[in-house]
């Protein structure tokens, strides 16, 4: 059984590689696979090669603070392992594909080798984040090999760990210990030890550094130093420094030394999850279709469906059944967005930006800060022009998955481009607005020496309120586009590819969108300018004139993009061939 | 229960859904090659054919899903290429896998398609649906929350919320129970009864002899035959005059029945 199942194994790997490499025939995968590449290249390899070249990859550590990047890395370990005995919730289930539990889980297969058998299958990404860590993470002049091996090792021995936790927890839970005892009980004895290493540093230590009100950082390492070298944390902490040594090991001999009790510690685990009896088929064979759905859900593009609501949620507004059709697409939208557009997480918003207006009023004490704020709430809003469209995904690039029902929707194209966009459209303008009256609220009269007057703050308040959600529209409709003119490089269809190519082909995606959203400023930034300048002049140099003059030019010409986007995008859709690529 | 039966068909009932030499090509690949036929008020047709015939391919574009390489497609009068909307607004399509939103509830869907289709009285029409597919208890369930059944009939629901006139089923059997089987039958043939005219998709052979008036036998994606039962035993000298669809199936497109 076990030689069918490594046949399995390779034979899926390899399938997969050679499939991946026949694509590579596509010029849109080629492109993308020498894109991903080459930014794989300057950021991984092309920074490793080059510190390697130099002969040094970080600075090694001096001998004293090793033992304390040594005693932190073990640290961070230990609260890694002991947050998997007390967030987990559910019964012992190993992650197999629905293929794999439809063949083996009614085939003669005895529970420990299908136990192998996960464990063989997650070296494979064991195997590959090791290398990637490697890369990533040198952090003395020791040799890649012992790098690599030592990476392996912990990644190993925290897999093993997860493993061995949930069939201890099964365990538990069979035995009648509820997950509210068991993380009761993790808790306590982690706040004991915990105690008990503070007990002991106030019994035995002077006091840290820092509470006599000197910060001396020396001082404060020294301090750390005295608690990690001697006293129950030395104990405590060992074997996760045994873990952690070998990544720390300088030359071949001392790694040897490392990583002895390293594979001990991991052969420990080994033993540990072959004796333990625990029956996992069941709850495995659920986080099977849960993951199947969940991986189709985000193959199609779909990272909503990917995180399903567990209930309904209040629809927005009231939607009558009489009326533009679009208004449905938009309901429908909002609902699907609903965690970022609840009446009361605006309310929130809104209360906070009072509150704190209330505090940081301009000419008050801390009118400071409200500046700082200020400056703050700009930044966002102009990096929301970026980002948001990125991130607020509620419109085609969600919708696509069903495109066959909306292709039968009595709707024109442009109405269904329209209704798509306007969800995200809305939320962002809606938080853009907010951050507006943020920057307003708190902007002082004077700015760094130039003077602000109110009328002045209100028309530039007024303008980035008009001219941002113009932007945001033509930002949205740009993925839009993507999705609808090149759905082979948004990741909707069910067979998504993965891979530097897919990375490539994101790039590339991300950057013409860019470009496109830069050209479309263009025009607006013109009107926008010879609307200042006429304004300008016409009102004897009034600036709220022309920052009026200038933000309605702009939007006007903005909205026109817009419009004629949605037109396009409209005939788009209406050609969008759902079927390309499917045969029945 | 009373089963309804399809109406006496005449003539003079009006054609609802007609396609003229359609194709749609994949690429260079004919997925369907110069299709021809007319389903009048009152008709139900089953199309049949092996795996891979051009049967979803060609209720995809009758149902202006997927745009045709050639020829046309009328729904009601409508040309789907010229007015798709009113051709839309007539129509009714559904999949063999239910295409529901994972985050409206049952009477979100009812509501949300209602808008789109503007169907004022949505609220008593839905609630008389809801009734008859029995899943007036699920108003305010999300999908995910539904058996495969349920949102079968939840997606039935939707489509009829509009009172189509041309109605296309793919494999509308698929994850029913007996009961729900046995309804879904009677309400094909109470739409067809009332004047719809219906296509249904079907590899279930014994369901189409049920419930169509005719049939359309499609292979490789071409037209084998089409028409009533009684004239393609006709076409067929020697086949029984009560062999079923199984065994003219079988005939028409060559195909063996097996040990």
């Amino acid at each position: 059984m076990g030689r069918a199942l490594l046949y399995y194994e390779w034979h899926s790997r390899w399938n997969r590689l050679r499939a991946r490499l026949r694509r590579l025939r596509q010029p849109k995968y080629l492109l993308g696979a020498v894109v991903g590449g080459l930014y794989f290249y300057f950021y991984v390899f092309g920074g490793w090669i080059h510190r390697s070249g130099r002969g040094a990859a970080m600075p090694a550590l001096a001998p004293e603070h090793r033992y304390l990047v040594e005693s932190a890395a073990a640290l961070v370990l230990l609260v890694v392992l002991l947050l998997m005995w007390i967030i987990p919730h559910e019964r012992a289930a190993l992650m197999f594909s629905e293929a794999e539990v439809a063949f083996l889980f009614p085939a003669p297969v005895e529970r420990r080798t299908l136990i192998h058998f996960k464990l063989l299958k997650s070296q494979g990404a064991i195997l590959f984040s090791a290398l990637f860590m490697m890369l990533l993470g040198r952090w003395g002049r020791g040799n890649n090999l012992f790098h690599y091996i030592a990476w392996w090792g912990l990644l190993s021995l925290v897999n093993l760990h997860l493993v061995g936790s949930s069939f201890a927890r099964t365990m538990l839970l069979e035995r009648g210990i509820s997950n509210w005892r068991r993380r009761l009980m993790v808790l306590g004895g982690a706040g004991l030890a915990a105690a008990g290493v503070i007990l002991w540093a106030r019994q035995t230590l002077p006091p840290p550094p820092g509470l006599s009100g000197d910060w001396d950082s020396a001082a404060l390492a020294d301090y750390a130093r005295q608690i990690l070298q001697s006293g129950p944390l030395l104990w405590l902490l060992a074997p996760f420094r045994w873990a952690i040594t070998p990544l720390f090991a300088g030359d071949g001999r001392e790694f040897l030394i490392a990583l002895a009790p390293l594979l001990a510690i991991i052969g420990l685990h080994y033993w540990w999850i072959l004796r333990a009896d625990v029956a996992f088929e069941e709850a495995s064979v659920e986080l099977s279709r849960r993951a199947a759905e969940r991986i189709s859900a985000m193959r199609s593009g779909n990272w909503q469906a990917a995180h399903k609501p567990k209930k309904g949620r209040r629809p927005p507004f009231e939607l009558r059944p009489q009326g533009w059709p679009a208004i449905a697409i938009f309901w429908k939208n909002l609902i699907s967005a609903g965690h970022f557009f609840t009446g009361r997480a605006w309310f929130y918003l809104i209360w906070i930006v009072v509150v704190v207006g209330a505090i940081v009023r301009p000419g008050g004490r801390h009118a400071g800060e409200g500046a700082a704020l200020s400056i703050l709430a700009v930044s966002l809003a102009v990096m929301s022009l970026l980002y948001g469209p990125q991130i607020l995904r509620h419109d085609f690039r969600q919708d696509l998955r069903v495109a066959d029902v909306l292709k039968l929707y009595p709707m024109t194209g442009w109405q269904m481009v329209l209704g798509e966009i306007l969800a995200p459209a809305a939320i962002l303008a809606g938080a853009q607005w907010l951050l507006v009256l943020f920057a307003f609220l708190f902007c002082p009269a004077n700015f760094g020496g130039v003077p602000a007057p109110a009328a002045l703050r209100v028309t530039a308040a007024l303008a980035a309120a008009l001219v941002m959600p113009c932007v945001d529209f033509i930002a949205l409709l740009l993925p839009n586009a993507a999705a609808l003119i090149f759905p082979a490089w948004v990741q909707l269809g069910k067979d998504t590819p993965r891979g530097f190519e897919t990375m490539g082909q994101q790039l590339i995606l991300i950057f013409g969108q860019i470009i496109v959203l830069a050209l479309a400023m263009l025009p607006a930034g013109a009107a926008g300018a010879v609307a200042w300048f006429a304004a300008w002049w016409l009102s004897g140099r009034a600036p709220t004139v022309a920052l009026a003059s200038a933000a309605l030019a702009g939007a006007a010409v903005l909205a026109a993009e817009a419009a004629a986007g949605v037109h396009l995008l409209g005939k788009a859709f209406e050609h969008f061939d759902w079927s390309e690529g499917s045969l029945e | 229960m009373e089963i309804p039966t399809t109406p006496a068909l005449t003539s003079a009932a009006p054609t609802l859904i007609e396609a003229t030499g359609l194709t749609k090509l994949y690429g260079e690949f004919p997925a369907v090659t110069d299709l021809s036929f007319s389903v009048r008020a009152g008709e139900v047709i089953g199309l049949v054919g092996p795996n891979g015939a051009g049967k979803t391919t060609t209720l995809r574009c009758l149902s202006g899903i997927i745009p045709p390489t050639r020829g046309a497609v009328r729904i009601c009068g409508h040309d789907m290429g010229q007015d798709p909307i009113e051709a839309k607004r007539n129509l009714a399509f559904f999949s063999d896998e239910p295409r529901l939103f994972d985050y409206l509830t049952v009477g979100q869907h009812l509501t949300f398609t209602a808008r789109i289709y503007n169907v004022t009285d949505y609220e008593e029409i839905g609630r008389g649906l809801l009734e008859e597919l029995e899943i007036a208890g699920q108003v305010d369930k999300l999908p995910g929350e539904l058996s495969r059944g349920m949102k079968q009939k939840l997606a039935i629901a939707c489509g009829f919320l509009h009172s189509p006139r041309a109605i296309f089923f793919d494999e509308p059997l698929t994850g029913l129970d007996p009961l729900g089987i046995r309804r879904m039958k009677d309400s094909i043939l109470k739409r067809a009864a009332a004047g719809a005219a219906i296509l249904i998709s079907s590899h279930l052979l014994h369901l189409l002899e049920e419930v169509c008036s005719h049939v359309l036998i499609l292979k490789g994606g071409r037209k084998i035959i089409d028409g009533s039962m009684e004239e393609i035993r006709g076409k067929f000298s020697e086949m029984p005059a009560g062999a079923n669809l199984e065994e003219i199936f079988f005939r028409a497109t060559g195909e063996t029945k097996g040990p």
